[in-house]
């Protein structure tokens, strides 16, 4: 097999054996089947590299969260406050902690109104994860590494770098391991394909089937 | 049939391997649609057929869904393959014989393991419900044989280059094997917990990405070229598309369990796979697309031009279903809804089905030397599929989306029941007039090979469609 690297963006085999299998190509007949040699129209190699990008943009994990107990740390202080104990119905209760809550601030890198408004609760729901709150914020954790998966407050399953106490981060980051893996395997793929393509005779040139 | 299989390969004649695939095929079809049909009654109708438990919707789903895969959509890749495979090599079938074996192996298996479903015997798991002792049989009497006809008839070819359809054949008859035996290992190793939700789902997402998928595009890069006569548009494109199939297609298993505790750098890079499946899709549509220039009348006028194009155009929803629907944005509010039927659908009865019917008409026609029994009774079908499939498929996304809402906010299931319940109904009118429709399509098939008029020696018979 020889290489031509002349004009890589063009054909990557000598004239030899382009003109080989330009031969080839012409005078086989595949069951009465032919092919042309066009290049990918340019709107398709577009679209190919937005599909790329989007795949990465629209994967990261800034949507379909679970909440962490430190989103509802402040629900759980609001609870023992005198203006909320003094209200009787759940649902008035709840909209005070909410509007006590909201303020514009930053949670794990996203607004923190957003995921309050993203994972609303109720009364009882707050009532069930309180204790378990509370005991967490007694030991001194990072609440942000806990999750809150239904009635339970847990360790978030994310395991992600080693932290110096040789415990791992079990916070999501927007990018780990798994995009970096893509990027790899995205690149070995797209240069083995073109390396494959640009084995063929150059684009310009289009096969003559039966003699037309 | 019988009378063949204990013959010498060469009194065996050409294509008989192929015929038998073909009409086993269609009549798994109207088996596999006629449960879809009875199971979306009981679905729309809850107090329809009860009290006996053979005839529960438990009991019954898996039945509809593994005689659509393997009896239907995989016996007309097989009828697929033994019948484009040599031609595009210009020789014979590598053995009649083998083929005509793995016809009846696959249909006595296939009725076996589908009457064990349906007893109740069960592995439990989506898409790999069969017991282990089938899977090994499907493996070993269905698969292997299969692949070693389609490679043997590859490499005894009488041409210096393979086609790209036979790349496709050659590559999904090997990578069906290993998804059997890989996808299966929970059952015959006892794996349990998260490996076997993942090699379960790893099993399921390749018997649709490694198998389905690329034998139906494959098809395509056959009926279109041969029945328009115009050159396949690029070879290029055809590379891009068959790598990027094996590479994008086979990685993503995790992207169906986004909600469980997997590593969430394998979901990561599991989720931007699934959104590439689209680069697939993208060169499979524009090359097959582009290749049909100048002849679009032929969309009108050939019937397997028009299922394979319809079968093309619904690649564009399904990937981009496909490709979305598993980001973790998407994913938490369409997982485990109807919508997930939808899709799956989408898959299963729209592109491919779309795709493989041509393939079966065309086969057919071509290895029968007859005409067309009826070009209504075809129009009827195509008709009657295509509405049938787009009432089932709109009504189960509204459905899906419903649920979806139901999940999200908290409303009580019963609701959920009730709001659902108009396209229940449309769901079982629409696969009704699918099983409907499969039925003339037997009929015609049927009454092809006993009255269809003779086809002139080097004449296909797509081009006397319209004369009488």
């Amino acid at each position: 097999m020889s290489w031509n690297f002349e004009k890589p963006l063009v054909t990557l085999c000598d004239a030899a054996t382009n003109e080989e299998d330009k031969k080839l190509w012409e005078k086989e007949d595949l069951g009465g089947i032919t092919e042309d040699n066009n290049r990918m129209p340019m709107p398709v190699v577009l679209l190919v590299v937005l599909t790329v990008l989007t795949a990465f943009a629209v994967t990261f994990p800034l949507w379909g969260q679970r909440p962490t107990a430190e989103l509802y740390a402040g629900f759980v202080k609001a609870m023992d406050t005198p203006e909320v104990k003094a209200i009787q119905n759940d649902d008035e209760a709840m909209k005070k902690i909410v509007q006590m809550n909201k303020g514009g601030g930053i949670m794990g890198g996203r607004s923190a109104d957003d995921m309050i408004d993203r994972h609303p609760l109720s009364m009882n729901d707050l009532r069930i994860i309180k204790p378990q709150i509370e005991t967490l914020m007694s030991s001194g954790v990072d609440l942000g590494e806990y999750t809150v998966v239904g009635d339970r407050v847990v360790l978030a399953n994310f395991e992600g770098n080693l932290k110096a106490d040789g415990t791992h981060e079990r916070k999501q980051p927007w990018w780990d391991k798994g995009y970096t893996i893509d990027i790899f395997y995205l690149s070995y793929f797209f240069i083995m394909v073109i390396l494959l393509i640009k084995r063929l005779p150059p684009s310009t040139w289009q096969p003559r089937h039966n003699n037309h | 049939m019988f009378k063949y299989l204990l013959a010498k390969n060469e009194d065996i004649p050409e294509g008989s391997a192929a015929v038998f695939f073909g009409f086993s095929s269609i009549i798994w079809f109207v088996i596999g649609t006629g449960l879809g049909s009875f199971n979306a009654a009981k679905l729309a109708f809850p107090d329809f057929v009860t009290g006996d438990m053979y005839f529960a919707f438990g009991h019954m789903r898996q039945v509809h869904v593994m005689a659509v895969i393997f009896g239907w959509i995989s016996m007309a890749f097989a009828m697929a393959m033994m019948y484009i495979t040599p031609i595009l090599g210009n020789n014979k079938l590598w053995s009649e014989k083998l083929g005509l074996w793995n016809c009846l192996l696959w249909n006595a298996g296939l009725l076996l393991a589908l009457t064990l479903l349906w007893a109740g015997v069960s592995s439990g798991r989506e898409y790999s419900d069969f017991p282990w002792p089938i899977d090994l049989y499907l493996a070993t009497c269905v698969f292997i044989p299969l692949a070693v006809n389609v490679w043997m008839t590859i490499l005894n070819r009488k041409t210096q280059g393979i086609y790209t359809t036979n790349w496709f054949f050659a590559a999904a008859t090997f990578m069906v094997i290993i998804v059997f035996l890989v996808g299966n290992s929970p059952e015959f190793f006892h794996l349990t917990g998260l490996t076997e939700a993942y090699l379960t789902w790893w099993f399921a997402h390749n018997v649709l990405g490694l198998w389905i998928t690329p034998v139906a595009a494959a098809i395509a890069y056959y009926t279109i070229p041969k029945i328009t006569g115009n050159p396949l548009y690029s070879h290029r494109i055809g590379h891009l598309h068959f790598w990027s199939v094996v590479v994008f297609y086979s990685t993503p298993a995790a992207h169906h369990l986004m909600s469980a505790p997997l590593p969430e750098w394998l979901k990561s890079f599991a989720s931007v796979e699934g959104v590439l499946i689209l680069v697939p899709a993208i060169a499979f549509v524009s090359n097959i697309m582009l290749t049909m220039k100048g002849k679009w009348y032929m969309f009108v006028e050939n019937v397997e031009v028009r299922f394979t194009i319809t079968g093309c155009l619904m690649a564009i929803p399904l990937n981009m279903q496909g490709g979305f629907q598993q980001t973790r944005a998407i994913n938490w509010y369409i997982h485990g809804t109807g919508w997930i039927v939808a899709h799956a659908h989408l898959a299963l009865l729209g592109f491919s089905t779309f795709l493989e019917a041509a393939a079966v008409y065309l086969g057919l026609q071509t290895l029968l030397k007859r005409k067309l029994y009826s070009l209504t009774l075809a129009n009827m079908h195509f008709w009657l599929l295509l509405i049938g499939f787009t009432t089932y498929w709109v009504s189960m996304t509204i459905a899906g989306l419903i649920q979806g809402a139901g999940k999200i906010y908290e409303v009580p299931y019963i609701d959920v029941v009730i709001a659902e319940h108009p396209y229940m109904i449309a769901r079982w009118l629409g696969g009704t007039l699918v099983f409907f429709g499969n039925t003339l399509w037997l009929y015609n098939m049927w009454m092809t090979a006993r009255k269809g008029s003779v086809v002139p020696q080097g004449r296909m018979p797509h081009e006397l469609q319209y004369e009488r």
